[in-house]
């Protein structure tokens, strides 16, 4: 007989303790076993190169010689650089672009599709770029967006003036960026959207015509309210996604776009680290990087009470 | 019929048994003959790969008891991020290559094995003094000698004989080197002569090279004997890089690594559109591709005097991984590598580069291409690594050229680039 003993009883009634049953025991370590995959892979690849990530913050280390405890240094020097400045105000100005396009982009599609037969080939077509490498889809977009290259091609048939350098301009490296981001995302939220706009109760919807309400009515009274979860969630995740803009930005530019006009915070980790052999300070951006995020994912769950509609 | 039981004890004592016979059968076909594993990586094109492939072959036809085994990394980029993690991880090759803008901070970090006695004793395969003494850079300190080239490419001037004479132009810059009157000068008018004519003057690939040969043509010195950056207080060469930035913004000269992907600096050279091309042995391959390779020469970088000066060398390493487990074997392969029967091995057949050792110099004069190719060799002599002190800081060199890139671009002044990079060396230091 099992020794464990749970307490259970109502307010005011005395407790009654009663053995474990053996079976739910045995049920117990059985999920702990097949748990333990993903536990071991999350201490492994999670919670240890974070832990590693957070002392190295505080740390000189090049990766071959001995580390030296620098203090704050770290964070003084990167909060100093005009360069890693810049990396923020991109990593901001690509979130700005990216998240509220992309997502109007995606809800527009979402809703047209919605009532759209055969919309499955266009969910296809709409989400191949989610699952194809980002870095082949930067290397075709890099060809696209050259100079001489397609678009602008296309921009001088149809305007009669040459198009921009899209990548060697620095104004408009960022832009570049943000369309590959946004092209590459846009098939995810869609999917999103529509699982979305698809639960809302019929019933709902069947009450509001009734009402006299027309489409557009509906959908900014009903649809979108009831929606607005959904758009929370993806907001939080595009956020999260667009700050931490990587692999696009390493593939159109090389070296974060002409005068530093595409580096982001992660590009910056990256040049850092394994450029610079400079792990304390790359360890650093990584620590700002995530009081960053934090602060924004704080405020918008802040925001949340006022704009997001949770059906009951 | 008799049954057979297997039971778990017999299952073991047979499967132990099994295990011992096949582990006898395979040390035995060896003929007790351990074979010595070792992995060596760089970096390179596929044809240079291909190359890697066949310089395998021949070492394990000569040494059939060491298996060397090639990682290639395609990009020069990624290549030093990917040695960092696998240094860090103790996952390295044995023997790996090293670029000569990372050599010094590899040897400093002390992760290189010493390689004099590869290069010392009647049985090396090669000695220290077959190599050129210009080529150690940042390998070679008061302790020890951590890294030996490979193989290097002098920054050469590659000229377009046909783009010449459709600017008017009729001396011949090599011809004018032989006579020492190769000057820039003369050099500055054949590009302006160019780029009247609606041609590219003389294009530059951005790095080190180009930005420190130009200052020693000019009589400036970049850093001094002890390393320190002295640059900003050598008045010839701020002038030098004063002419560097005219020269750029007045479109005489281009930075070859921002020419678009449809007319790129090999488009324009192989189409007769430029008139200079600067850059090393690789250039043959260029040459060869417009069909008409006859029209093209090389000189060495014109100097003040016309008289022959220093330049830039690039070179690579070779360096010894210092935990090795398999310390003679990659002994053995650094010295097969280096010595002048593997270099001519890597770079014959219109290889990409210059061999780093006496007696291999035969392939740079090989089919008399081009016709000055002994110039090759010359500047090879005459010339200078990437400094130490820049060498010794990752990332330096790149950032650099960086700066260097915004006062090509006409972005910023001489005067400010010289303030920027002082700033990035003293950072550095």
């Amino acid at each position: 007989m099992t020794a464990v003993l749970a307490k259970t009883g109502l307010p005011g009634a005395p407790v009654v303790e009663r053995a474990e049953a053996a079976w739910r025991k045995r049920d117990r370590w059985w999920g702990l076993v097949f748990v333990s995959p993903q536990l071991a892979g999350m201490c492994a690849f999670v919670l240890l190169p974070f832990a590693v990530g957070l002392v190295l913050a505080f740390a000189q280390w090049d990766g071959l010689t001995e580390i030296t405890w620098v203090g704050l240094a770290n964070f003084q020097a990167q909060l100093a650089d005009p360069v890693f400045l810049r990396s923020i105000l991109n990593t901001l100005g690509l979130a700005l672009i990216t998240v509220p396009v992309g997502l109007a982009l995606s809800l527009l599609i979402a809703v047209a599709l919605d009532r759209l037969r055969g919309r499955t080939g266009y969910l296809l077509l709409y989400f191949a770029p989610v699952m194809t490498s980002s870095i082949a889809i930067s290397l075709v977009w890099q060809q696209i967006l050259r100079a001489d290259g397609p678009l602008n091609q296309a921009f001088f048939r149809v305007f009669g003036i040459p198009g921009p350098d899209w990548l060697g301009d620095p104004h408009f490296v960022l832009l570049a960026v943000s369309i590959v981001t946004i092209w590459s995302s846009l098939g995810l939220n869609v999917i999103i959207f529509l699982a979305g706009l698809q639960g809302i109760n019929s019933n709902v919807l069947e009450a509001a015509r009734v009402d006299g309400a027309g489409s557009l009515r509906t959908m900014m009274a009903i649809r979108l309210p009831l929606l607005s979860p959904v758009v929370f969630f993806s907001t939080v995740v595009a956020v999260i996604s667009s700050f931490q803009t990587f692999d696009v930005v390493f593939v159109l530019t090389k070296n974060g776009g002409p005068e530093n006009s595409a580096r982001t915070i992660v590009y910056q980790i990256y040049d850092e680290g394994f450029r610079h052999f400079q792990f304390g300070m790359a360890s650093a951006a990584s620590i700002i990087l995530l009081v960053l995020t934090l602060v924004v994912t704080a405020v918008q769950l802040g925001l949340q009470r006022r704009f997001v509609h949770y059906e009951s | 019929m008799n049954s057979f039981t297997l039971s778990r004890r017999n299952f073991f004592t047979g499967a132990l048994g099994v295990g011992a016979l096949l582990t006898t059968t395979a040390c035995g076909s060896t003929g007790g003959n351990a074979t010595s594993k070792i992995t060596w990586s760089t970096w390179g094109t596929p044809e240079e790969g291909q190359r890697f492939k066949k310089f395998n072959s021949h070492f394990k036809a000569d040494n059939p008891t060491i298996a060397a085994t090639l990682q290639m990394v395609p990009s020069y980029s990624d290549y030093h991020s990917k040695l960092l993690t696998q240094l860090t991880s103790g996952t390295a090759p044995d023997v790996f290559y090293v670029g000569d803008d990372y050599i010094g901070k590899f040897v400093s970090a002390g992760v290189l094995m010493d390689l004099t006695p590869v290069v010392e004793g009647a049985d090396a395969k090669v000695k220290l003094d077959d190599f050129n003494p210009a080529l150690f850079g940042a390998g070679r300190t008061d302790t020890g000698i951590f890294a030996l080239p490979n193989d290097c490419n002098p920054d050469v001037f590659w000229f377009d004989k046909k783009a010449l004479a459709a600017a008017g132009i009729t001396e011949n810059p090599a011809e004018l080197a032989a006579a020492g009157n190769w000057t820039i000068e003369t050099f500055l008018a054949m590009c302006a002569k160019l780029a009247a004519k609606g041609l590219t003057g003389a294009m530059f690939w951005n790095y080190w090279s180009t930005h420190w040969s130009w200052v020693a043509a000019n009589g400036g010195q970049v850093f001094n004997a002890a390393g320190k950056f002295v640059l900003p207080e050598d008045p010839k060469s701020v002038a030098a890089l004063h002419s560097l930035a005219d020269a750029f913004t007045n479109k005489s000269f281009t930075v070859a690594d921002t020419l678009p992907d449809g007319s790129g600096a090999d488009s324009l050279f192989v189409s007769h559109k430029a008139g200079f091309y600067v850059q090393g042995r690789y250039g043959i391959a260029t040459a060869e591709q417009s069909g008409t390779k006859d029209d093209y020469d090389i000189a060495p970088w014109p100097t003040v005097s016309g008289k022959p000066g220093s330049s830039g060398v690039a070179a690579s390493y070779l360096v010894i991984n210092a935990k090795t487990k398999a310390p003679a074997a990659a002994k053995t392969f650094v010295g097969e590598f280096l010595c002048a029967k593997g270099q001519t091995l890597r770079l014959a057949d219109g290889g990409n580069a210059v061999p780093s050792v006496k007696g291999a110099d035969s392939v740079v004069l090989e089919g008399n291409y081009p016709a000055h190719a002994k110039s090759f060799l010359e500047m090879t002599n005459t010339g200078f690594e990437d400094f130490a002190t820049e060498a010794k800081m990752p990332g330096l060199s790149s950032d650099v050229s960086t700066a260097m890139l915004t006062m090509y671009q006409g972005k910023t002044s001489a005067s400010d680039t010289i303030a920027a990079v002082a700033k990035l060396m003293e950072k550095a230091v």
